[in-house]
């Protein structure tokens, strides 16, 4: 009995000082949790998106990732030379780029006249960006099997709002976007875009 | 035991527990901050996260708000101001019109304008002046996109230059750059027509505004499966790739005063005593200096761009002319135009078919307002034409359809009431999905061989996606019939024609409550009275190439148009066919020919058409019908789907370095449209009323007014995430309970160790 009372007396003693830090530590995971679930559903949705594109390929039809999706994959795009690829999804609205880049609507598909727009965030599916070079090698491969090959011609940090991307240009362009600077914590106005024209087609 | 107990005992207790409550306090505060810092970064993001698809969702209505902002604000955001003058002469079977618009630009900015604007779908479109002061440069016809690169460059070398490109056969788009401050250039296009003739009456039209299109959304759900049954099948691409091209910006009329005012000349030389001249939506005032020239304008000199212009004559005697022969010699070319009317009064003797006829009704939100009220009484007054040995059905479609009936009823008098109250209560609202409505109207459930199958298809024709119905028309026809009533004020002339073309029928417009009767009176003729068929025409000596190349049937008191290029102007046509079960044969001597003007250009139209009807017939490939029709295009100076006119003012205007804004000019909404009706009830993807697009890059402005609609320059999406954010705070503050609980734990260690 002595014993059980001590330590209730200690647990009651020592109570207000275990709550703050409890609490914070509460805080602090569901925090850390919550970022790491964006990451965790941005690999998880890019394996989904592999396995649909993959299938659209070979139907030539456009397959959901999954049964709910609101968008669908229409281009891989890959730099060999640092071994990246990522599966682009229709649209760039925020839910859909949560799971991978996405091609920004009213621009030109990949591989015909006009500039096509790709944007994706920093931190997950166009972290790769910083690495790429100025002529490096791009490779989409659109939905319909279609094979384009680009090559990286300039790099500029604009304005998300003045991207100075024309819509209306007349070759066969390729833009790839995402938020600068890379290393940031906190999103900002700037936009890094990778600007890339096409050299090659095949399929 | 107590750790104040304790604490009391220390030779500095006060000291101990200000150190304690100190660093408790400090702990906090930081946990407090750190919220806060984040929270404080979370609304800055918000803030400055523009996506780009707030931009495109954008609603027209959006867009109309957004412009009366800038108003408010007092900013010198103007619109370009553009007024159009038509003049129009008729000389017997054709017809030439110059189209004057004059861009205004009363900012001041340099700004670049673009308008698209409808045009007579069987016109051919051969030149574009552009006018700069005293200056008058003359476009060239170029391939589309050539004239597109040349533009561009003008564009950005600070030069004055027009454009003028096809979206449509009858929807234009002309771009005008470099339009200095304060200052006006024309635009002049000019094209030439072929006259209508119905019986013994002529007409023209003038379409004055493209009714907003609806564009079905590209579904991915769609799927075109190989015809072989593999089973494999591709997902139908984009219904309207060129939405974009085709919808301008369209003003409330509730809101908003009409903009472009446009006046009207038609000098009218018929060749022959003329009777009565009537314009149907306009008020005119007629001068005729002889019995056989008319000069009609304007009652009220300007008129908004909101409905078609419509104008009819007939001759004074009591029959027209049932034949007419016209040359042009065009290089080393002989042209001929032959218009032949087959008589009609035998036809009238015969014992009409028993018919099964389907009517398709729309009753989509574009028919709004009068459309629907049109279309309609059009189609009770069919309803009650019909005989009772008669079959027919009834189909409504906007974005939804229902059929009437499983299968085509006798027409009784239960099943005509039945139809009747349906076709009464109908209401006009939703898109417009005409191709399955189409569908369901040629499936030929009966499938009577003895019985005239028929469509009557009512629609203002208010869609971007044509081809696709042309291509359901062409795969389905059968021994199906397709007759096109366009309905209301603006309607779609290209679809009716070429949808009647190839469904092999005849069609026909009405454009007010007050056409309904005799336009479809002269509808029942066509359906109720056999066609002339089996035409042929045979020239004895000249070598010809005739357009169409297939002649179609000619209904009742349609005249047979027939263009034909020839090596040499002589012998003579013979046309044959058959009225009902007799011969019915005409033969012209060519040397009885009179000059007529322009006759080249329309022969060249209508082979270009001949060839889009055998691309979509699957009969021409698309890269042999591409070719032809850019060869043809390009030897008489057409614009086409493939050709466009440039002009440039080589003399550089705009100084380098000024930027250059984009003005899309917003047109009116087609008279009797319900605004609500068509944009109320639908997101529909409209640019913006006023666009920006710079020179070049470098003259990107320091400041940004606060409502850019939609930059022509691609906004980006916000792409950074809050997860390294989140990351980091929720480590440091792991860190900080962790130090937090030791601090703690050792102070409790250290007071029960004492």
């Amino acid at each position: 009995m002595a014993a059980r009372a001590f330590f209730l007396t200690v647990i009651a003693e020592t109570m207000p000082r275990l709550i703050s830090p409890l609490v914070l530590a509460l805080i602090g995971l569901i925090l850390f949790g919550d970022g790491a679930y964006i990451h965790a559903k941005a690999w998880l949705a890019q394996v989904l998106l592999e396995r649909a594109f993959d299938r659209s390929v070979a139907t030539g039809v456009a397959v959901k990732p999954w049964s709910w999706a609101d968008t669908w994959p229409v281009a891989r795009i890959e730099v060999r030379r640092i071994g990246a690829s990522t599966i682009v999804l229709e649209g760039a609205s925020g839910q859909a780029l949560a799971f991978g880049p996405g091609h920004i609507q009213h621009t030109a598909d990949a591989g015909e006249r006009g500039i096509a727009v790709y944007a994706a965030h920093r931190d997950t599916h166009f972290r790769f960006l910083r690495n790429v070079a100025i002529g490096d090698i791009i490779d989409v491969t659109r939905r319909d099997g279609r094979h384009f090959r680009y090559r990286a011609d300039s790099s500029a940090v604009v304005r998300f709002d003045a991207s100075g991307i024309d819509a209306t240009a007349r070759d066969f362009e390729l833009v790839l976007a995402t938020c600068w600077p890379f290393d940031a914590v906190t999103s900002g106005p700037e936009r890094y875009i990778l600007h890339a024209t096409l050299i090659g087609a095949d399929g | 035991m107590d750790a104040y107990d304790t604490a009391d005992s220390d030779e500095h207790p006060l000291l101990s527990r200000l150190i304690k409550v100190g660093l408790f306090l400090l702990a906090q505060g930081i946990a407090v901050m750190l919220v806060a810092f984040l929270a404080l970064l979370v609304s800055f993001g918000a803030s400055w996260s523009a996506t780009t698809e707030q931009a495109s969702l954008l609603q027209p209505g959006e867009a109309r708000s957004g412009s009366l902002l800038l108003k408010e604000d007092g900013a010198t955001l103007e619109a370009i101001r553009l007024g159009t003058d038509v003049d129009i002469t008729v000389s017997g079977p054709t017809l030439r019109a110059r189209v004057t618009q004059a861009f205004r630009n009363p900012s001041k900015d340099w700004v670049e304008a673009t308008y698209v604007y409808p045009l007579a779908a069987g016109g051919a479109v051969d030149t574009l002046k552009m006018v700069v002061g005293d200056r008058v440069i003359i476009g060239d016809i170029k391939e589309r996109q050539q004239a597109r690169v040349i533009y561009e460059e003008a564009r950005r070398a600070g030069q004055k230059a027009a454009l003028t490109e096809q979206e449509r056969p009858n929807i234009f788009t002309n771009s005008v750059a470099n339009i200095g401050p304060g200052e006006t250039v024309l635009v002049q296009i000019e094209y030439q027509e072929p006259v209508h003739q119905v019986g013994s009456e002529y007409s023209l039209r003038l379409p004055l505004v493209v009714g907003p299109r609806y564009n079905p959304a590209p579904i991915i759900q769609s799927v075109d499966f190989r015809k072989d049954g593999s089973g494999w099948g591709a997902a139908a691409s984009d219904p309207v790739p060129d939405r974009e091209r085709i919808s301008p910006s369209v003003l409330d009329p509730a809101r908003n005063a009409p903009v472009n005012p446009t006046s009207i000349t038609v000098r009218l030389q018929a060749g022959f005593a003329l009777g009565e001249v009537k314009s149907h939506h306009h008020n005119v005032r007629t001068e005729s200096p002889d019995t056989t020239t008319r000069v009609i304008t304007l009652a009220d000199s300007v008129a908004p761009a909101d409905r078609d212009f419509e104008l009819t004559w007939k001759p004074a005697a009591e029959k027209a002319p049932s034949v007419g022969l016209f040359r042009e010699h065009i290089g080393d070319a002989d042209y001929l135009l032959a218009i032949v009317t087959p008589p009609s009064a035998e036809q009238a003797m015969q014992k009409p078919l028993p018919r099964e006829v389907v009517f398709v009704i729309d009753n989509s939100g574009s028919m709004g307002g009068t459309s629907i009220v049109q279309a309609k009484a059009s189609l009770l007054y069919a309803l009650g034409r019909l005989q009772p040995n008669d079959r027919f059905n009834v189909i409504r479609f906007d974005d939804t359809m229902d059929v009437l009936f499983p299968a085509a009823v006798p027409a009784d008098a239960a099943h005509v009431r039945e139809a009747t109250s349906f076709v009464g209560a109908l209401q006009a609202r939703g898109g417009t999905e005409m191709v399955p409505a189409m569908r369901a109207a040629l499936t030929d459930r009966l499938g009577e061989s003895n019985m005239v199958r028929q469509v009557v298809f009512l629609t203002d024709g208010a869609i971007g996606n044509e081809q696709q119905l042309f291509d359901t028309i062409t795969t389905m026809r059968g021994r199906s019939r397709v007759f096109m009533v366009g309905i209301g004020s603006a309607p779609n002339t290209y679809l009716m024609t070429r949808a009647a073309e190839l469904g092999r029928g005849a069609f026909t417009h009405i454009g007010s409550v007050e056409q309904v009767e005799e336009r479809m009176r002269g509808l029942f003729a066509k359906l109720e009275n056999p066609a002339v068929t089996g035409l042929t025409a045979t020239f004895s000596e000249a070598k010809a190439d005739v357009t169409p190349a297939i002649i179609p049937d000619v209904y009742r008191d349609e005249p047979l148009v027939l263009a034909a290029r020839l090596d040499k102007l002589a012998g003579l046509l013979e046309i044959k066919g058959r009225v009902g079960d007799r011969q019915w044969s005409v033969t012209l001597p060519l040397q009885n020919a009179a000059e007529g003007k322009g006759l080249s250009k329309l022969w060249a139209r209508r082979k270009i058409a001949d060839a889009e009807v055998a691309r979509t017939l699957r009969e021409m490939t698309s890269e042999d019908a591409d070719k032809a029709i850019l060869a043809l295009a390009l030897d008489h100076q057409i614009v086409t789907r493939l050709t466009s006119l440039v002009a440039v003012d080589k003399t550089p205007s705009r100084p380098e370095g000024a930027p250059l804004k984009l003005s899309e000019l917003p047109i009116n909404l087609p008279a009797g449209w319900d605004f609500d009706k068509v944009f109320g009830e639908r997101p529909h993807p409209t640019p913006t009323q006023l666009r920006e697009r710079h020179a070049d890059a470098r003259n990107q402005p320091a400041t940004r007014r606060p409502i850019a609609a939609a930059p022509d320059a691609i906004r980006l999406p916000k792409t950074a995430t809050s997860a390294e954010l989140k990351m980091v705070a929720g480590f440091i503050l792991i860190v900080l309970a962790v130090i937090l609980f030791v601090f703690n734990r050792r102070q409790t260690l250290l007071t029960d160790a004492v």
